[in-house]
């Protein structure tokens, strides 16, 4: 069977589709407002001048705090942090996770079914339950202990798909030539697994992205996450808790912040989806 | 004191509903004006309705039961001998009389003649030597233990007679007698039973769910203005006022923030009031270790945090500022907010003189709940205004214990301590916080060695002084004691101090 025709550029780069581009135009959003906050916010963060709990109004977008905070400064530096976050712990997972999936691939036997048992004990405990059992381990939160904590809790997921999807290359008969010709195991890694992998690959790191900002959110909710003063968005709604019914737009601007960078995130693991298996 | 407080009047925060505000004002300040009216007519066999989110995990005071287990028995169902009033005075409840011995260590008590326990049991005072006994005893988990140890017999000449002998002289013994229920003493269980000598006796108990006393038609005392008394409990703040407005229940005992009442302050139906509670919010020092060893840092500190701005934020209008340990209610309150005013000019002054022109930096442990971060964040923003970088390290409560209260490993933390009458922790150099005045401590330990009420107030009230003027640690606001009711509901106690919430006078028609 021939495929349609159409279907073979995709094949050649990106295509836009409307999914890609309004998740790169979501995502874009909030990255050029996290970039921004590195020079300037409309007030500094630490300022308690406003009022308590001040409606919205033209001199602060999104009313204030308890203690009389800008909430739209808070808001935008939680921009930053979840993209930190997201960002640091797909590095970390990433890290770990290919190097495990791909030892698991190349290992023995009873390596490899010792190591898949294992990520299936560690995918079976719930990411949140994982990671503020590393929080837990260490000494006090931070915002680098979030990230620690959710990379780690997210390499069991991305090593079991590394090395599924590794094997699946690695059983192909272009490899065995590879290696008659003279390939090393790391040149096969390099030449044909990475390659054939990436895409989806890809769009499970852009999947986990999203899911470690809701998780680092989570966690600040409960009060493990990032510690304050730091604006994470998971810490403006636990403190907007009491406050729902006096001042809610202390729970919806950090609700609509969250849910439109992990929406644009999913929007792009879409598109990249689409370009990775055109059919 | 204060007493009730009307909150009838406009939020200019939130202008909606200004007509039905408006009527609002009309109606408040009537029912304001003539309250007695409101309080004849009522029904002497209603049934009280009790919202709260304290459970007693079990029935006895002496077993790690928490501060629920004060607000449904104490004094409706057990009665003390002495007992600690709404307003912070100590009365005599089963004690009709007493003397004290000329070396005053020896109070000899007579006991209120007829009085019966809810199972048809007399009061002796066998009962009352078993009930002191049983929460000194070596398994008690009683908070007041410690005060009681002075006792070194407890004697029963007659039924109606106990004598009580100290090994050295407690001026406080009424006082802390009055957290000693009276019980049975042929009484099987504790935890899970009760037989007072109360107006009220225990109906029914659902784990869970909620507690009921009805009127115990024997009572020795003047009779209950109800017949029924349910306690309702909730895990849950926003369930509890719902309770409220759909009528599910009476009276919230404790509303723990300020911004839920929005929906009873601009409705008629209900009333708002506040008392003093007990509790304060403290910025506690490691006063054993540098910078915190000298006073003039952490009197920079104290003066270098507007305490009503952060009071505002947390509790909007509601609550109070304190200038030392010492609530309104206790004996020896004197208004210390004059100390250590908030002017930042000075505190910087104070820290060059404490040789840190450009200040430093410490790690402030801050529990994970409520207020405490939030009050953190603004302790870290003020301060940075002198200098003074803080890091705020969030702990939980079991950390709290272990790191804080145990191992004394800190440099400054953020906590609430609810009791009453606990100036005497500064009087303790081992207690979490070191701080180690030999003037405080002697003036605590011969107040309580005082031969009469006035001299052991006296002394207090200088400790107080100097506890404040050492800025022992930095005492940053009082709490409120929050109560809202449905309007039909009147007679409750404004200050529920030590958690206690009488419930005999509340009328309801």
């Amino acid at each position: 069977m021939t495929l349609p025709e159409q279907a073979i550029p995709a094949r050649r780069g990106l295509r836009f589709s409307p999914t890609l581009t309004a998740g790169l135009i979501l995502v874009g959003l909030h990255i050029a407002i996290a970039l921004l906050t590195l020079f300037w916010t409309p007030y500094d963060p630490a300022s308690t001048a406003g009022g308590r709990l001040e409606p919205p109004s033209w001199s602060h977008w999104a009313g204030t705090d308890r203690l009389g905070r800008d909430f739209f400064t808070q808001i935008m530096i939680g921009s930053r942090i979840a993209l930190v976050v997201g960002a640091g712990a797909v590095a970390i997972g990433a890290a770990i996770g290919v190097t495990i999936g791909l030892l698991a691939a190349f290992a023995t036997r009873f390596l490899d079914d010792a190591l898949a048992a294992t990520l299936d004990i560690l995918i079976a405990f719930p990411t949140l339950l994982l990671a503020m059992l590393v929080v837990a381990a260490s000494d006090s939160a931070s915002l680098w202990t979030a990230i620690l904590a959710l990379g780690i809790a997210m390499s069991a997921i991305v090593a079991r798909l590394t090395r599924i999807l590794a094997k699946r290359v690695l059983r192909n008969d272009y490899i065995a030539a590879s290696r008659t010709a003279g390939t090393s195991w790391p040149g096969v890694v390099a030449m044909h697994v990475l390659p054939n992998i990436w895409p989806t690959l890809a769009v499970s790191f852009a999947l986990q992205f999203g899911l470690a900002i809701i998780a680092e959110a989570s966690l600040s909710y409960l009060g493990l996450g990032t510690p304050p003063p730091n604006a994470s968005w998971g810490r403006l709604l636990q403190e907007a808790q009491g406050t729902v019914y006096t001042a809610p737009i202390g729970a919806i601007a950090p609700g609509i912040a969250l849910v439109t960078l992990v929406i644009g995130i999913n929007l792009i693991a879409d598109g990249l989806r689409d370009v990775a298996d055109p059919v | 004191m204060t007493g009730p407080v009307f909150n009838g009047h406009l939020n200019q925060r939130r202008n909606v509903r200004t007509l039905a505000a408006l009527s609002l004002v009309v109606a408040l300040s009537a029912s304001a004006a003539f309250p007695a009216a409101a309080q004849e007519d009522y029904d002497p066999d209603a049934t009280v309705r009790i919202g709260s989110l304290y459970e007693p995990q079990n029935l006895d005071n002496t077993a790690g039961a928490g501060q629920g287990v004060s607000e449904v028995f104490n004094s409706n169902v057990y009665e003390p001998l002495f007992r600690l009033t709404d307003d912070g005075n100590v009365e005599p409840v089963l004690a009709s009389d007493y003397s004290i011995s000329e070396d005053g260590l020896t109070y000899t008590i007579k006991l209120h003649p007829n009085v019966t326990f809810h199972s048809g049991d007399p009061l002796t005072a066998q009962d009352v030597k078993f009930s002191i006994e049983r929460v000194v005893a070596p398994e008690s988990k009683s908070s007041r233990k410690n005060s009681l140890a002075t006792i070194s017999a407890i004697e029963t000449p007659d039924d109606q007679t106990v004598v009580i002998k100290l090994s050295q002289r407690s001026i406080s013994l009424p006082y802390n007698l009055s957290y000693v229920w009276i019980v049975n003493d042929a009484a099987t269980s504790f935890t899970t039973s009760a037989d007072g000598t109360g107006p009220y006796r225990l109906d029914g108990r659902r784990r869970g769910s909620g507690i009921s006393l009805s009127r115990f038609d024997d009572y020795w005392g003047d009779a209950p203005t109800n017949k029924e008394v349910v306690f309702s409990y909730f895990t849950d703040a926003t369930a509890l006022n719902n309770a409220l407005l759909t009528n599910a229940v009476d009276i919230i005992t404790s509303v723990q923030s300020p911004d839920s009442l929005a929906l009873f302050k601009d409705n008629p139906d209900f009333t708002v009031t506040e008392g003093q509670s007990t509790t304060k919010e403290v910025l506690a020092f490691n006063d054993r270790v540098e910078p915190f060893s000298d006073p003039r840092v952490r009197k920079a500190i104290s003066r270098a945090i507007d305490k009503s701005k952060l009071l505002n934020s947390i509790w909007g209008e509601y609550g109070t500022l304190i200038g030392s340990f010492v609530p309104p209610t206790d004996p020896w309150y004197v208004d210390l907010t004059g100390v250590d005013p908030y002017d930042p000019e000075t505190a910087k002054a104070l820290l060059a003189e404490a040789g840190h022109p450009n200040g430093f930096s410490f790690n402030l442990d801050t529990p994970n709940y409520d207020p405490h971060p939030i009050v953190a964040q603004f302790v870290k923003s003020e301060l940075a205004k002198v200098g003074i970088t803080v890091n705020i390290n969030i702990i939980t409560a079991n950390e709290w214990y272990t790191k804080i209260y145990q191992a004394h490993d800190f440099q400054a933390t953020l906590q609430e301590h609810v009791n009453h009458r606990d100036i005497v922790f500064y009087g303790n150099p081992d207690f979490y916080w070191g701080y180690n005045n030999p003037e405080v401590i002697e003036l605590i330990k011969s107040a309580e060695a005082s031969a009469t009420t006035e001299e052991q107030v006296e002394k207090l009230t200088t400790a107080n002084r100097l506890i404040a003027e050492d800025a022992a640690s930095v005492w940053l606001y009082l709490y409120p004691q929050i109560v809202v009711s449905a309007n039909n509901v009147t007679g409750y106690p404004v200050n529920g101090l030590n958690s206690q919430f009488f419930v005999y006078d509340i009328r309801k028609n």
